[in-house]
């Protein structure tokens, strides 16, 4: 029976911030990303990698002109500080390769206060 | 009722605790050149008083390039001068649980691109003297090194190894050996191989991916990225020191010495010794200085290092069968920290553990390492 878990409120979560809880024995990262909370496992499925203390980036591409070399700076991927894999933190995959998945989990929000549902 | 055989089950390992040992084959240190200028020998005051004024001495007197950076994707950074103390180092191997490093230089990997043979052989015995001072007579005993030579000047290399030997943590020879031209298995490098072999030290050669913007693996013009360099430079480095080891009779003529091959992973390894034991046995004519298969001197005398492992996309157990054909007795785990492409201890561990048997898998993880260099 999953219950929710406080991890922060609103205040202390503004837009682009995270915070990294210990939730019933393991390490959760809720991101305020876009102005939506997503809540991902921090653990790198990589290589064990305490993930979610990397950088928050965005992406670079190749334009559709096939030449320009463009930066898409909506920074909504956490990059593992160990070997740089790269998670969505919105759905948890991998940006290169959706195989490979974080565990996600539902976010509440009740009034300030931020719950991660687990 | 079918009986249950548990044998095959009751000898493997599971958890990296049932290790005994775990000895990190390639721990690397990240030496700056102010750390060895106070160390350059007074015979060479006027490389140190050229070195003192160079603003960018690993452009201008090492030459360490990239194509593009090469770690702005990991946090531990490429290049940049942090691991420079026992205390350090030491906190890396504790963070995996590591028993023992054998420490190989960083800026220093890229020794053989050093252009004044002068000063290549002064930074030589600085960083051996810098090592010295700062790692060894720490005391700590969990800290091994491997002592540097430069390809440039094989004698006075040689007088170095019979310097250093004596030490009690040094365990064997550092050769860096990208960019390294004859390659490695030239008899001007037998002074080397002959210090090396007396004082009964293994021979380590690790490679480099960026001093070889002019010579073989890589002209790097082309490689756009330090992706391209870095795939290749690894496995193609070693691939033409092996073969030059080998064709020209190195472990022949030292047959007491041991060679090490770090950094290049472990897939490479079976395709190169077919290939060899193919050639030997079809133009055994023009391999005179060859007694044996080039695959038995291997399994003799040679060893590699498991960094990097690669990503097995289709099958994790790939890995396992590599090492299965390569030969596990000459494997051994290294981490390559802290380098960011780094393998941590159960990277190879999990991925080996059920393939093979427990005692196999100690060898693999330090037991190997430990008889090979006595630790």
């Amino acid at each position: 029976m999953p219950s929710k878990h406080k991890v922060a409120t609103k205040d202390e979560l503004p837009d682009g911030s995270r915070v990294i809880a210990e939730i019933s024995g393991q390490e959760i990262a809720v991101f305020h990303v876009d102005g939506n909370y997503h809540a991902v496992s921090n653990y790198c499925i990589h290589q064990g990698g305490p993930l979610c203390e990397g950088k928050l980036t965005g992406e670079t591409y190749i334009d559709d002109n096939g030449w320009d070399w463009n930066y898409d700076d909506d920074e909504k991927h956490i990059t593992c500080p160990w070997h740089g894999w790269l998670f969505d933190v919105t759905n948890g995959e991998n940006i290169h390769n959706s195989k490979y998945k974080l565990p996600t989990y539902p976010v509440e929000v009740n009034d300030d206060d931020i719950y991660v549902v687990r | 009722m079918a009986s249950v055989d548990n044998t095959a089950e009751n000898n493997k390992v599971r958890t990296l605790d049932e290790l005994d040992i775990i000895v990190d084959t390639d721990a690397h240190i990240r030496e700056t050149v102010g750390d060895l200028l106070p160390y350059v020998d007074d015979r060479y005051g006027g490389a140190k008083w050229i070195i003192e004024r160079t603003e960018h001495p690993e452009r201008d007197i090492y030459s360490l390039t990239h194509s593009l950076p090469p770690s702005l994707h990991a946090e531990r950074g490429g290049w940049s001068a942090d691991t420079n103390t026992v205390d350090k180092k030491l906190n890396e191997l504790d963070e995996f649980n590591i028993d023992y490093g054998i420490v190989d230089p960083g800026l220093n990997l890229v020794l053989p691109s050093v252009n004044n043979e002068r000063i290549a052989v002064a930074l030589t015995n600085a960083y051996n003297s810098w090592l010295l001072d700062n790692f060894l007579d720490e005391g700590n005993h969990r800290l091994k090194a491997n002592l540097l030579v430069s390809h440039h000047k094989p004698e006075m290399s040689a007088e170095e190894i019979d310097r250093m030997a004596d030490e009690k943590d040094i365990v064997g020879v550092a050769f860096p050996s990208t960019g390294v031209i004859p390659p490695v298995g030239h008899e001007r490098y037998d002074p080397i191989y002959q210090a090396a072999e007396d004082n009964d030290l293994p021979v380590f050669f690790h490679g480099a991916s960026t001093n070889t913007s002019h010579v073989f693996p890589l002209q790097r013009m082309y490689n756009q990225t330090y992706t391209e360099d870095h795939v290749i430079v690894h496995p193609f480095s070693q691939m033409w020191n092996l073969s030059s080891l080998i064709f020209q009779g190195v472990p022949e003529r030292f047959p007491d010495l041991d060679f090490v091959f770090q950094e290049s992973g472990v897939g490479w390894i079976p395709y190169l010794m077919w290939r060899m034991d193919d050639h030997y046995l079809e133009m055994n004519y023009e391999l005179p200085l060859l007694g044996k298969m080039p695959s038995e001197y291997i399994h003799d005398q040679v060893y590699f290092t498991t960094q990097p492992l690669g990503h097995t996309e289709d099958n994790p157990k790939h890995l396992a069968m590599a090492i299965e054909m390569a030969g596990p007795e000459n494997i051994m785990y290294s981490s390559d920290l802290p380098h960011s492409d780094f393998d941590p201890p159960s990277e190879l561990f999990n991925r080996i553990r059920s393939h093979f048997d427990g005692e196999t898998v100690k060898d693999i993880m330090g037991e190997t390492a430990n008889g090979l260099l006595n630790l």
